[in-house]
């Protein structure tokens, strides 16, 4: 059988961004990878060490936008470790709120391009119709369908009325049953189950050996989870269960996915349920001394990372972040070997890459 | 009592390198523990990576920056950051001027593998012994070390920007000036 390259990307139909893999296959079969970055580098680290303290947090919040919200969040609480900060009680339960919301609507958005894919168009446009219900509550709360703007040093820029948590209880009671039906779907539908069982395995030792962080991590049995593992803001104080599948094919990733939305209603529950009455933010501006700081937070696609040094002056030393996506690229040399030349697209969905992200 | 990973690392650390580094933890409000090391010789950290993975653990990833040693020369300093079962520790180590290069420790944690990449890019110190050493993000034509340099706005765009509009805002009057 003749091995020959062909070339994926950097503009594809199935990618939204621009990433070139250059697969080798062997007839049908993918026998080997190689991916090559960089179609959208921005420089933003760069960038970061040009601004600001308080210009970073509306920048940091424009790297991406699926997870925009766990930029700014992320950021703020590397410079409150520095400065020492106390982010009020109802402040930390309202950022935990807004990064859920965030989960929910960025992991649909996954599912259903998965569904896309496999050429389930009419679920893809189901998972896309209730995915309207949070963005709809994103744009009733936040003011803003993508970007929130939700994240200050020191807490948060919103608030929360009696009204707008009936309204948020009720937008969050009107998913679960749509999603039960999704899930369902997902996990049993002759068709779906045909084209995600089996493919892109990821070995639980080759996820550690990777250090792949979020959905492909817990897909392959592999729990590390930020707000479990080591809790910041409110999660210290709430019920979290994790999610871990040992299926560790694309069909495991997508249920841990479709599970994390379910989790994230309930942590949205239990914040509305068990919200603090006070400030929501410090009421001072701050002064951020000389220091260094890192801060984790879980994104809706696994771990992220924010390194910060600072020197005592208004703009940073050094601003270094690593999204859940970067680790997870590598991971596709052990996921494509051995599946079909079709599967492609949709082993590269499953670790739900994120260019913008992995590029900054 | 069971031992806790950070007594390990402490322990193997002391082992692996003598008293050839600082290290404290922190532990902040909810109980998370966070790691800060500094080795004095730069090339223990393949060493530092050989505990972290009979520990489990794995990169997180890895900053390197530059700052300013004594005589307030610019030199380079490297933070790794390593995972530890939740725990967050940061070993840096400080590159001499005159060396300009590390050993690479994807070999030892594949964790590292574009992190390591990426650097070797953005600052022009070189990874030694990466498996995969190519370039990650930057074009070929891009000098290594660009995070080195700093390039304003103006000299980038060669002033592009602003010739094009003033061409656009004299070609708009010129065309008033005509009709009048």
């Amino acid at each position: 059988m003749s091995t020959y390259t062909i070339p994926v990307g950097p503009l594809h139909v199935a990618l939204e961004e621009p990433m070139y893999f250059r697969v080798q296959v062997e007839g049908e079969t993918v026998v080997g990878l190689d991916i090559t970055a960089g179609f959208v580098h921005r420089g933003m680290e760069s960038l970061a060490l040009q601004r600001n303290i308080y210009q970073n947090i509306t920048l940091t919040e424009r790297l991406c936008s699926l997870c925009s919200n766990n930029h700014p969040f992320t950021y703020c609480m590397a410079l409150e470790k520095i400065a020492g900060i106390k982010v009020p009680e109802r402040g930390e339960y309202l950022r935990v709120i807004a990064d859920e919301i965030k989960r929910i609507a960025s992991n649909l958005f996954n599912t259903g391009i998965l569904a896309h894919i496999i050429g389930f168009d009419s679920l893809f446009m189901h998972v896309m119709e209730i995915r309207e219900i949070v963005q709809d509550t994103k744009e009733t709360i936040y003011g803003n369908r993508m970007d929130l703007a939700a994240n200050t040093i020191g807490g948060v820029k919103y608030n929360l009325s009696n009204e707008k948590i009936k309204y948020m209880i009720k937008q969050m009671d009107s998913l679960k049953k749509p999603l039960e039906e999704i899930v369902d779907i997902y996990m049993n539908n002759k068709l779906v189950r045909a084209r995600t069982e089996g493919v892109g395995i990821l070995p639980k030792e080759e996820a550690i050996r990777y250090g792949v962080v979020g959905p492909v991590a817990r897909g392959s049995g592999v729990n590390n989870d930020v707000r479990v593992k080591s809790p910041y803001a409110a999660y210290d104080k709430i019920k979290v269960n994790v999610n871990v599948e040992t299926g560790c094919d694309v069909r495991a990733r997508a249920i841990v996915r479709l599970r994390d939305i379910q989790e994230a209603i309930n942590i949205i529950q239990q914040c509305l349920k068990k919200l603090p009455d006070g400030p929501t933010c410090i009421d001072y501006l701050p002064e951020i001394p000389a220091g260094e700081a890192v801060a984790k937070s879980e994104a809706p696609r696994g771990e992220l990372i924010y390194y910060l040094r600072t020197n005592g002056s208004d703009m940073p030393e050094r601003l270094k972040w690593r999204v859940p996506t970067y680790m997870n690229w590598e991971a596709l040399n052990v996921m494509m070997p051995g599946n079909k030349v079709s599967d492609i697209p949709l082993i590269i969905t499953s670790i739900d890459p994120c260019i913008s992200c992995t590029e900054r | 009592m069971e031992r806790n990973i950070q007594e390990d690392f402490t322990e193997k650390l002391t082992q692996a390198v003598g008293e050839g580094f600082s290290l404290r933890w922190e532990t902040d409000s909810k109980g998370v523990v966070t790691g800060w090391c500094r080795l004095n010789d730069h090339s223990q950290i393949t060493n530092v990576a050989l505990i972290v993975s009979r520990l489990g653990g794995r990169v997180i990833t890895i900053t390197a920056y530059k700052t300013k040693d004594a005589q307030q020369k610019d030199i380079h300093e490297i933070a790794y950051h390593f995972d530890l079962d939740g725990c967050t520790c940061t070993v840096t180590i400080e590159i001499p001027r005159d060396i300009g290069k590390v050993n690479s420790i994807t070999p030892i944690l594949k964790s590292a593998d574009w992190t390591e990449r990426e650097l070797q890019e953005l600052y022009g110190i070189k990874v030694v012994g990466h498996p995969n050493p190519k370039r990650l993000f930057l074009d070929e034509t891009i000098d290594e070390g660009i995070m080195n340099k700093l390039i304003p706005l103006s000299v980038a765009m060669n002033g592009a920007t602003s010739k094009t509009l003033w061409e656009k805002v004299f070609a708009a009057t010129s065309k008033e000036a005509d009709n009048e």
